[in-house]
């Protein structure tokens, strides 16, 4: 089964470059802008694992991750932060909230996809 | 009567059409079509030579009658009447214009050596509006300047009539 | 679909940013502690920075990095966004554009700007300003044995944190991973299963023994838990080792494996991110600005203008194709065919509407640019400014949007320099010491009136004057009514300044103006009052390129008039002219309405009919009756341009082909109404009949 992931950034050229790499990967992807669309969009649609971005207008990353492991369906579900700080009490607040993992801004594709196959399997 | 020719004309693939009663030569590769007549859209206040439009192919597109430059009769359309659409440039931008033809006659060349051009003085027409004459079967061939035609102050504007005067603009 | 390049959407996205950032930073000046605005900078700076380390912009994101830094220490209050902070980021915002568009060029200055952010910030924090370095790969490791050139047997021992299911981590997934590293063999340890009643199914009690064939493993561990490190229970030890390392023996042993990163210079930033849900630039000034973080959460897709022409064109011919069948269908008797031909009148006008729709953009995204200069030229020119702009969201034809910028920026400058006194003047004259500069945008029939205010000195006339009659342009007995003489203004090679300033006063600008203005068939008007201000007003058609026209007959021609700008029609009363004694005008309840004979303005000859129509039509303020043989009907209009041998007659701004295949011209409302003023203002004084 292909697996979806859901972008979540507000930065129309990250998400189309996420969405390029993993698309070329054979998944497949869906796109939200903000922390409040991506949990429209993670609480009605299947996915897999979630990429998202931590400074967003409306919810920001950590605050969409807090309000999406409320809800039931984000349960074992792999959340990966997009962050160009590597704080420590960043990723740790990340990982409170309910974070799977991070990836460091700026990363290069490959960087990319070897996370998602590791949070995947893809 | 021939003159020193300081530059050689080209020798030019030409339509040869009728006017009136005199040839002229258009470059054929410029030619887009060649219609039958259409039905013409007066344009009020229009200058003579350009006092119609006409709908080629959804374009809307100025019909020019070359016989008012030349000062020439105008007698009336007939069967053999055709309208060749063609691109003729206007202020170095290439524009789509009708030009109304009593006949049209056929494709030929026009070798240099043939064209001369216009004498300056002693012609029915205006020289400026005449690249060259070329000479075929014992004929003589006016190739028009159709950049100076088109260019001419009085091709575009439109005379301001008297209800329609603005204030100093 | 989506073809497009992302470093191209990247340099899209960074302009919207860079506008954002700049109202942003001219909302601040005004209001230096609102803490939405400095976080809303501070974002578009960080977004920069981070998507332009992402597509290769390296020197972009170095150059944003200080001033990134500069605005978080505002944001945490070590430091205030005074004047000149604000001026050096809009000198910034600038180079940061020119770094954008051209990246292969060597774009100087950015050390200058820099040098001067720095000590505009000198006595503050000094900002450890290193440059952006990488996190590198997990470097140190924890366990301390040497490292064998033999492959041995490791073993690794670990039970994840409470949490990790739920929070997507899979351990199959982890135990694939290891199995990368080299040959592994796997035992569950379940000592810590509770009983069935007490186990709760997302709790991961099973842990995992590895044995693990491989060189040194550790660095790969290492990454296989790159996540989980911090609260997870790991061991590892080397099997062949000599017992005396007898850690594996005990699975409760916690090595907590946490290597730190060299961390980047630059003082760590507080996690907690900024008040998110402020959206920058409140203000109703620049909605420009403030929607585009929104809008890249709105479903939007950038399109190539070209394919928007296309689109248009598509229609165009489209509804040509509909009018010539509506035609038919109106010969016939065929009633299926008619039911077609009204149905598809109806989808064409509907698919008209909406492609139109999609051209229009709200010229609120012109005004925001112009922010920006005001505020400069307020700076040069040391005349404080008060720049009100209303009618941002009235929308116009994008390419029409484009083709204003120019003529709108001469007409502000030219309020600012010539019209504004300066600030002495001003208080002299009693007017408070901020001039006002207002520019608006408003919907008026068929039309689109968009007007530059200033309260400044007005024109002067006596210099107008003065000048015209040095350029030869009228002789000293020529008599000229106010209105007249401001119009002259309009004519080449005219200027009044007295100098030539850098910003106007070449005497290029208003003709040239002008000549945009015609260009796009508009007009422009000037009021202006001594003392009071001036302001001047541009009229422009909404050039759709579909409209909604009225066709008449005129003699034997046919001509369509944009519905839009016709307000009724009546018959032309019988023996008017009798009545009127040679003064053309109708008496539409009460108002007196000067009237245009078409017949005449053409030079009709075809027999007239006896009871002439009259199509009042409106523009601006104006109005006039159009006096037409007969009245047709409404039709889709396609509007296509004349050419040159014909676009410079007045009475028409275009021609449209009509369901027979013939061309009909389209009358140009704004010339006729404007004709029949002038009519009456030569002729009359305002006298009844």
């Amino acid at each position: 089964m292909t697996k979806t992931i859901l972008t979540i950034d507000d930065s129309a050229s990250i998400r189309q470059m996420v969405a390029m790499t993993l698309t070329a990967a054979g998944l497949d992807v869906i796109e939200a802008g903000n922390g409040a669309e991506g949990y429209d969009k993670a609480t009605t649609n299947t996915v897999h694992a979630i990429l998202t971005d931590l400074n967003m207008p409306v919810l920001n990353g950590i605050e969409f991750i807090r309000k999406y492991r409320q809800h039931p369906s984000s349960k074992g579900i792999p959340i990966i932060l997009l962050t160009t700080e590597s704080d420590e009490e960043l990723k740790r607040q990340a990982k409170e909230a309910g974070a799977t993992g991070w990836i460091v801004k700026p990363f290069k594709q490959d960087q990319l996809l070897a996370i998602i196959k590791k949070v995947t399997g893809a | 009567m021939s003159q020193a020719q300081e530059h050689q004309p080209e020798s030019m693939t030409a339509l040869t059409i009728r006017l009136d009663d005199e040839l002229f030569a258009v470059e054929a590769g410029r030619v887009r079509e060649i219609l039958d007549l259409v039905p013409v859209t007066e344009v009020p206040n229009a200058p003579d030579f350009v006092g119609g439009l006409i709908n080629v192919r959804g374009r809307v597109v100025p019909l020019a009658d070359l016989r008012v430059m030349f000062g020439m009769n105008r007698p009336e359309p007939d069967e053999d009447t055709r309208i060749v659409v063609m691109e003729v440039d206007m202020d170095g931008e290439p524009t789509i214009a009708g030009i109304l033809a009593d006949k049209v006659h056929d494709v030929t060349v026009i070798e240099a050596a043939s064209i001369e051009e216009a004498p300056k003085v002693g012609m029915r027409w205006r020289p400026e509006f005449i690249k060259g004459i070329g000479k075929r079967n014992g004929g003589f061939i006016i190739i028009p300047n159709m950049e100076r035609i088109f260019e001419t102050p009085g091709a575009r504007t439109a005379p301001v009539t008297a209800s329609e005067e603005r204030p100093a603009s | 679909m989506n073809i497009s390049d992302p470093t191209e959407t990247f340099r899209q996205e960074a302009r919207e940013l860079l506008e954002q950032l700049e109202a942003g930073l001219l909302d601040l000046e005004q209001d230096p502690s609102n803490g939405d605005l400095i976080n809303s900078a501070f974002r578009a700076l960080h977004t920069i920075k981070g998507s332009g380390a992402m597509f290769g912009f390296t020197a972009v994101a170095e150059f944003v990095h200080e001033f990134e830094t500069a605005f978080d220490q505002v944001r945490k209050g070590q430091s205030h966004a005074n004047a000149a902070l604000i001026e050096v980021a809009l000198d910034a915002k600038d180079h940061i554009h020119l770094l954008i568009e051209t990246p292969e060029a060597q774009v100087d200055g950015g050390e200058a700007i820099l040098a001067n952010l720095r000590s505009v910030i000198a006595g503050g924090a000094p900002s450890k300003a290193v440059s952006a370095a990488k996190t590198p790969e997990t470097a140190a490791s924890t366990d301390p044995s040497p490292v064998p050139v033999v492959k041995s047997t490791w073993r690794l021992e670990f039970y994840l944190p409470s949490d990790a299911l739920i929070y997507g981590t899979n351990p199959i997934l982890l135990l694939e991973e290891l199995a990368q590293i080299g040959p592994t063999s796997v035992t569950a340890l379940t000592d810590r299963v509770p009983e069935l009643k007490a186990l709760d199914p997302e709790v991961p009690y099973i842990g995992w023994r590895v044995d693990i064939e491989a060189e040194d493993p550790t660095a790969a561990i290492d990454d296989v838990f790159l996540f989980l490190r911090d609260n997870m229970e790991l061991s590892l030890t080397r099997l062949d080792t000599p017992p005396a390392s007898q850690a594996s023996a005990a699975p409760a042993q916690t090595t907590t494996a946490a290597p730190t990163e060299p961390e980047p210079v630059p003082a760590p930033k507080a996690a907690a991110p900024s008040a998110s849900a402020s959206s920058p630039s409140p203000k109703p000034k620049a909605p420009a600005g403030a929607d585009s973080a929104d809008r890249a959460g709105a479903s939007s897709l950038r399109v190539p203008a070209e394919r928007l022409d296309e689109l248009m064109d598509r229609v165009g011919e489209l509804v040509i194709a509909q009018a010539r069948l509506s035609q038919i269908a109106g010969l016939s008797s065929d009633t299926a065919l008619k039911t077609i031909a009204e149905e598809l009148e109806r989808l064409s006008s509907g698919l008209r509407d909406t492609t139109m729709g999609i051209r229009m953009v709200p010229i609120g995204t012109l005004f925001s640019r112009f922010r920006r200069l005001v505020h400069d030229l307020s700076g040069e020119l040391g005349k404080p400014i008060e720049f009100i702009t209303t009618g941002e969201e009235t929308e116009l034809d994008k390419t029409m949007i484009e083709r204003l910028a120019d003529p709108l920026v001469h007409l502000i400058r030219n309020a600012v320099d010539h019209g504004l006194e300066s600030a002495e003047k001003r208080a002299a004259a009693g007017k408070p010491a901020k001039g006002v500069v207002r520019l608006s945008a408003v919907y008026s029939g068929a039309e689109v009136s968009i007007s530059v205010t200033d309260d400044g000195a007005g024109l002067d006339t006596a210099r107008i004057r003065a000048k015209a009659e040095e350029n030869g342009l009228i002789t000293p007995e020529t008599k000229l009514t106010d209105q007249e003489l401001h119009h002259l203004i309009f004519a080449p090679g005219f200027s009044t300044a007295k100098e030539v300033t850098s910003l106007s006063g070449r005497g290029v600008g208003m003709d040239v103006v002008k000549r945009t203005i015609d260009g796009l068939r508009g007009t422009i008007d000037v009021i202006s009052r001594p003392g009071e201000g001036s302001t001047m007003t541009l009229r422009l058609p909404l050039t759709l390129a579909i409209i909604d026209g009225m066709l008449v007959r005129v003699g034997n021609g046919r001509y369509t008039i944009p519905l839009a700008a016709v307000e009724e029609c009546v018959e032309l009363p019988e023996g008017i002219e009798a009545h009127a004694k040679g003064r053309n005008f109708l008496d539409i309840r009460g108002a007196l309405v000067p009237y245009l004979r078409l017949r005449e303005v053409f030079g009709t000859t075809a027999e007239p009919e006896p009871h002439q129509k009259v199509v009042i039509v409106s523009s601006g303020e104006g109005r006039v009756g159009l006096v037409v043989d007969q009245i047709i009907g409404n039709n889709q209009t396609v509007i296509k341009q004349l050419s040159k041998l014909h676009s410079g007659i007045k009475s028409f701004s275009g021609a449209t082909i009509l369901g027979d295949g013939t061309v009909a011209l389209i009358l140009d409302t704004a010339h006729l109404v404007a004709a029949g003023q002038s009519y009456v203002d030569r002729n009359i004084t305002g006298r009844a009949a």
